[in-house]
């Protein structure tokens, strides 16, 4: 094993765990403030696309993800006046923006490129840095900064506070609606800094592939914590990099090998479960005025 | 006797479907004129394309056959409280399973037929078992191990056809797939019945055995449901567990019954296509049933009669897509949209009902 | 004479079905303690409610430092200089003390958190005040005691003048209250004000300056520390009794029906809610358990109805020991149960009364029939029986229940129990919230079931209740049956004291 192949797969390792991670951030801001967000599958189908479309229409990479954050954060909210304001189950939002998503996003590529399932090509790339999309590495500026602003800042607490209690937050003047909807934002325009990485050449029709249910299952084992999500999400990227670098050399059917990520998801979950503490007013709608 | 009152409360709790279904032909309609296409000429393409003749009509119920069976299974978890997201991994595997049993099973059709049947059910029920487990005992979200299951069946399932069961005959099939269905498990078709009295079904349009199993199926769980003890301790279950459990009722049990009953359902779905249509299975069968059918329960509010009426307006939606493509300038995919609008409509509308009912109860209670 | 704190002059405030403040006036100096006592639902708990801003009363008027003042939530109230310690904390487990303390009024430049200043604040308010507390540990780390320092310490860091503790002792050790008192001397020397909700009578005499009593919504006095002792609070408090006018059939008691042998239960905080507490009840023969809430009558409940687990101790039915037997298994053996929280726990809110009827033998013949078919017909005949044989208020046997007003929800679920004929009938808080016609049927239907010979464990807080229908009443106070009483030498004072932890000797 020389030593750029190493240093090979370190790099290809972080590009391929980039989606999960910054959707597991955005999961994190999410629910600390109390919101389950199981639509982030959807959300990043969405972004993906408006990725490709805002490259291709306005003939610049930056643009595109532009419109990649801002259509995630419109998702987001969507997802917040569903769950906080209307009070829906989180889980049904979740699922029912999923659903949506997934017929949203063939609408409107069918609208823009004549077809449903695969968008035009688009050439325009990110920039590359150390043979890989660039963006990957912002992960580590943004990690610290979520981490920082969760844990150091007015908002980050006032955040948290909302999550564990939020009839406590709200005598004590904390506005539990701003800061849920405020977390639930975020993850959205995280989802769509996550979809950035994923390809951007194209658009295909279930090319998330289950990442955004992955990225929750690693913030459930990250405990919730920015930098503890990100790791696990590393875990599960070098996963699926080492089923893709050794998967011919390797005498199991290739279709096992495939499982890997799904199973390991799966095996963490499993493990951790009961052990780590979800925000205690996790998935818990807030009723002014109600205790 | 019953209260003017308590009438429009039961009215106003199943309202949300109907009013949600209007907001949303509201959004198509703006949707067509945007798209410059006259409402009038749409409506008229969706008409054509779905109930213009019987043969048409037939093609919608066709295809709602494998909607109702994914709805009625998703709702049937949900009566219980359980979120089964697995659907989709469930119908590839129960599908798989009962393929095996249609292949390399040697037995005259009034049985075989039964025995796929049950295969399938085995197989749908099987590949819901870990997640339940999961959930009951080490309280884990379903949602996240299903849909999780869902991705490995398919790789699963993938590896089985192209290696150990692969039937593929060079020069002849145009997909990976297993052997040919034998005979005396394939499912007919009804068309000849349905001609007999006076439905005029053309022989391309599928009205097979399988809208039997949907019909009994839809049968057995409204009977279920309402009237036998474990279907009475699914909706206690669903409605508080709290309560549940003080009334003596073994909530894991029936939670872990329910999950494994809904996955049995679920692998029903495919029989349609890989019996009646095909005649044989491969991994590229239609695949979005699994999420559709978390749709078409929400729509129906996940009660079986209700999933008769959501299933129906997929398959006829469905066929209207198909309709607008064809004759005007609206995509298909637009069909797609409404779908998904529809369900964020009605839920956020079945919310603000409950509480409008609850608030005026409270009134009334005084 | 230095002006009051604060004034409230007439306050009325009215709850469907029941007046829970009516023309109250009370007031506060700087640098009193003033308490205020009264039983369960007097209505010492809406006022304070109505002072922090979480009720608005339908009428009166409220005077902050000779100021008039409209309190139209608690950030107001806060703001005014208002602070409440509530029996419930209101906390942040995860997070440290200053967190919790400084939350919503955070010191930050920027939105950066800037713990230091806030750290220096409140480490000179631990000491003015001696709340021995460390900013920086966890809440869910402190024992109860600290923990209730914290709470006082939000309010202090912002500013409280007017400081309300409700039942503040009710969780803490001997030790911890009297910490606690130290603190209350030191708040008053500084000027501030103290009102102290409570029921120890012991402590209302050992700290207060003066003393309000609240009965049935009314102030009934106030008077000096000088001229109080607790008999005359206590007659105060709970003044003549309510007349229940039922029959009570001559006490026939048979064998031994429930036995509980020293049982323990440990709670999820650590400490031994339930502490070695014995108690045996006989058939024909109504055990009413008397206590402040909080005292363990809920695990006790859960235990013997819901086979909750215990740390030692036996739960014995008819002999035999129910070990760790489920619910569905302790209804077979003869177990009914008519839990304390009806809508929670008791009925399935959206199905049909006749459901709700059959609950909990909806397993059984007729309701079931061999191949567990359900037979609604059944199940509908006996709905109507039962409801005409309880007089229960319905449109018809398909109402759902949460269309029902609470007495009838009540009546429901109390038939449904009694007409299971069980021989141990577990009754928590049976007329909790439940109007006078209904409650007064319900007692006539727990001495019936004694007068069939059944055994009935009445947990109420509801001191009349008990007093009129037990044969005995055990008072239970931190985890154990202190004192039992028989019917007849029951006097609603001794009890009363016995409750609060009094000491026998007066």
């Amino acid at each position: 094993m020389d030593l750029s192949f190493l240093a090979f797969f370190l790099v290809k390792g972080l590009e391929i765990s980039a989606p999960i991670a910054y959707a597991s951030l955005g999961a994190v801001f999410s629910e600390r403030g109390g919101v389950v967000n199981i639509a982030m599958e959807g959300i990043m189908t969405v972004t993906s696309l408006a990725l490709v479309w805002g490259a291709i229409t306005f003939h610049s990479i930056w643009m595109g993800l532009l419109v990649a954050v801002v259509s995630g954060m419109l998702m987001g909210l969507l997802h917040a006046v569903v769950t906080v304001s209307f009070k829906v189950d989180h889980v049904v939002s979740g699922v029912a923006i999923n659903v949506f998503a997934v017929g949203l996003s063939r609408f409107l590529c069918q609208s823009s490129f004549g077809q449903e399932t695969q968008s035009a090509i688009n050439s325009r790339m990110f920039p590359s840095w150390l043979g890989i999309n660039s963006l990957a590495f912002w992960l580590v500026p943004i990690v610290a900064l979520s981490w920082f602003v969760i844990n150091r800042t007015v908002f980050g607490l006032r955040l948290r506070s909302v999550g564990e209690n939020p009839e406590a937050a709200d005598t004590l003047g904390v506005n539990v609606y701003l800061m849920r909807y405020t977390g639930v934002v975020i993850s959205g325009a995280l989802c769509g800094l996550g979809s950035c990485t994923l390809f951007a050449d194209k658009w295909i029709s279930g090319m998330v592939a289950g990442r955004g249910y992955m990225a929750l299952a690693a913030t459930i084992f990250g405990r919730w914590d920015p930098v503890g999500a990100v790791l696990a999400s590393l875990l599960f990227g070098y996963a699926d990099t080492v089923r893709i670098v050794f998967e011919t050399m390797i005498p199991i059917p290739v279709q096992f090998v495939q499982m890997f990520p799904y199973v390991l998801a799966l095996v963490v979950l499993a493990g951790v479960a009961g052990k780590s503490r979800a925000p205690a007013a996790d998935g818990r709608n807030f009723e002014k005025g109600e205790g | 006797m019953r209260s003017r009152g308590s009438v429009r409360n039961t009215v106003l709790e199943r309202a949300a479907p109907f009013i949600g279904f209007l907001a949303s032909a509201v959004v198509l309609v703006a949707i067509v004129i945007v798209l410059g296409e006259n409402p009038g000429r749409a409506f008229e393409a969706i008409y054509k394309f779905t109930f213009s003749n019987a043969a048409k009509a037939a093609q919608v119920l066709s295809v709602s056959i494998p909607y109702y069976i994914s709805g009625l299974a998703v709702a049937l978890a949900f009566k219980a409280g359980v979120f089964n997201m697995g659907v989709e991994g469930q119908y590839f595997v129960g599908g798989f399973t009962a393929a095996l049993a249609g292949i390399y099973l040697k037995l005259p059709p009034l049985i075989h037929i039964p025995i796929v049947v049950l295969a399938a059910m085995l197989g749908g029920a099987l590949w819901a078992l870990i997640p339940a487990l999961l959930k009951v005992r080490r309280g884990i979200h379903e949602v996240i191990t299903t849909i999780l299951f869902n991705n490995i069946a398919v790789a699963l399932v993938t590896y089985f056809v192209n290696n150990p069961f692969s039937g593929i005959q060079k020069g002849v099939s145009l997909e990976p797939q297993t052997k040919k269905i034998a005979a005396s498990a394939v499912f007919q078709k009804l068309n000849g019945l349905f001609r007999a009295v006076g439905w005029n079904v053309p022989d391309y349009v599928y009205l097979d055995y399988s809208l039997i199993v949907a019909v009994v199926m839809g049968l057995v769980i409204w009977f279920l449901l309402s009237r036998t003890r474990s279907g009475f301790e699914i909706r206690a279950v669903g409605t508080s567990i709290d309560v549940s459990r003080y009334a003596g009722i073994k909530v894991k049990k029936v939670q872990i019954g329910a999950f494994l009953a809904s996955g049995a359902l679920a692998g029903l779905i495919g029989l349609q296509e890989i019996f009646a249509i095909r005649e044989f299975y491969t991994y590229s069968l239609a695949s979005g049933l699994g999420f559709d059918g978390v749709a078409i329960s929400l729509i129906g509010r996940n009660s079986p009669i209700g999933v008769i009426f959501s299933a129906g307006l997929f398959g006829f939606l469905r066929q209207a897509g198909y309709g607008l493509q064809l004759f005007t300038k609206v995509p298909n995919s637009v069909t797609y949209a409404i779908q998904g609008l529809m369900i964020l409509f009605i839920v956020v509308i079945n919310e603000v009902l409950i509480r409008v009912v609850r608030a005026l109860r409270k009134k009334e209670a005084l | 004479m230095p002006e009051a704190l604060l004034a409230m002059r007439g306050i009325t405030k009215r709850f469907p079905g029941v007046t829970a403040n009516d023309g109250v006036s009370f007031d506060l100096r700087p640098g009193e303690i003033h308490a205020l006592v009264g039983e369960n639902g007097a209505g010492k708990t809406t006022l304070m409610k109505i002072l922090y801003g979480l009720h608005h009363p339908d009428s009166g008027s409220i005077e902050i430092r000779g100021r008039p003042a409209s309190i139209r939530g608690p950030r107001e109230a806060i703001r005014l200089g208002i602070g409440m310690v509530h029996q419930h904390f209101m906390l942040f487990p995860p997070f440290s003390v200053l967190e919790n303390v400084t939350i919503g009024e955070e010191s930050s430049v920027a939105g950066i958190l800037k713990p230091a200043v806030p750290r220096r604040r409140i480490r000179a308010l631990v000491e003015e005040n001696r709340l021995a507390v460390d900013p920086d540990a966890k809440v869910e780390e402190l024992s109860v005691g600290q923990q209730q320092r914290v709470e006082i310490l939000k309010i202090l860091y912002r500013g409280a003048e007017i400081l309300v503790f409700d039942e503040p002792t009710a969780v803490l050790t001997p030790q911890e209250a009297e910490d606690l008192f130290r603190t209350f001397r030191e708040m008053v020397r500084q000027g501030k004000g103290i009102i102290f909700i409570s029921h120890k009578l012991d402590e209302v005499l050992a700290i207060a300056d003066r003393i309000t009593v609240i009965r049935q919504g009314r102030v009934v006095e106030t008077m000096d520390r000088a001229s109080a002792t607790k008999p005359r609070i206590a007659e105060l408090m709970v003044g003549k009794p309510v007349l229940l006018d039922v029959e009570r059939p001559p006490f026939q008691p048979g064998a031994v029906v429930l036995e509980i042998l020293e049982l323990k239960i440990r709670s999820s905080r650590g400490y031994l809610v339930v502490d070695g507490l014995t108690l045996s009840v006989r058939g024909g023969e109504i055990y009413g358990v008397a206590g402040v809430e909080g005292n363990g009558q809920t695990e006790l409940v859960k235990a013997v109805a819901e086979g909750l687990e215990a740390e030692s101790g036996r739960v014995l039915l008819e002999g035999r020991d129910l070990g760790r037997c489920g619910v569905r298994e302790r209804r077979a053996r003869g177990i009914a149960h008519i839990p304390e929280d009806r809508q929670k726990e008791g009925l399935l809110l959206p199905f049909s009364l006749a459901w709700n009827i059959a609950l909990g033998r909806h397993d059984k013949p007729p309701y079931v029939s061999r191949l567990r078919i359900l037979n609604e017909k059944a199940v509908r005949e006996r709905a109507r029986a039962t409801i005409e044989r309880f007089d229960i208020r319905t449109p018809s046997e398909d109402t759902p229940a949460n269309a029902l007003s609470g007495g009838n929800q009540q009546k429901a679920v109390v038939a449904r129990e009694i007409e299971t004929g069980a021989r141990l009938l577990v009754a928590a808080q049976p007329t909790r919230g439940v109007d006078i016609g209904a409650t007064e049927f319900i007692h006539r239907q727990l001495l019936q079931a004694r007068a069939d010979g059944r055994a009935v464990l009445l947990v109420s807080a509801d001191l009349d209740e008990l007093l009129a229908l037990s044969d005995r009443i055990g008072v239970i106070y931190k985890g154990r049956i202190v004192r039992e009483f028989d019917h007849d030498r029951a006097a609603r004072e001794e009890v009363g004291l016995a409750m609060t932890g009094g000491s026998i000797h007066a």
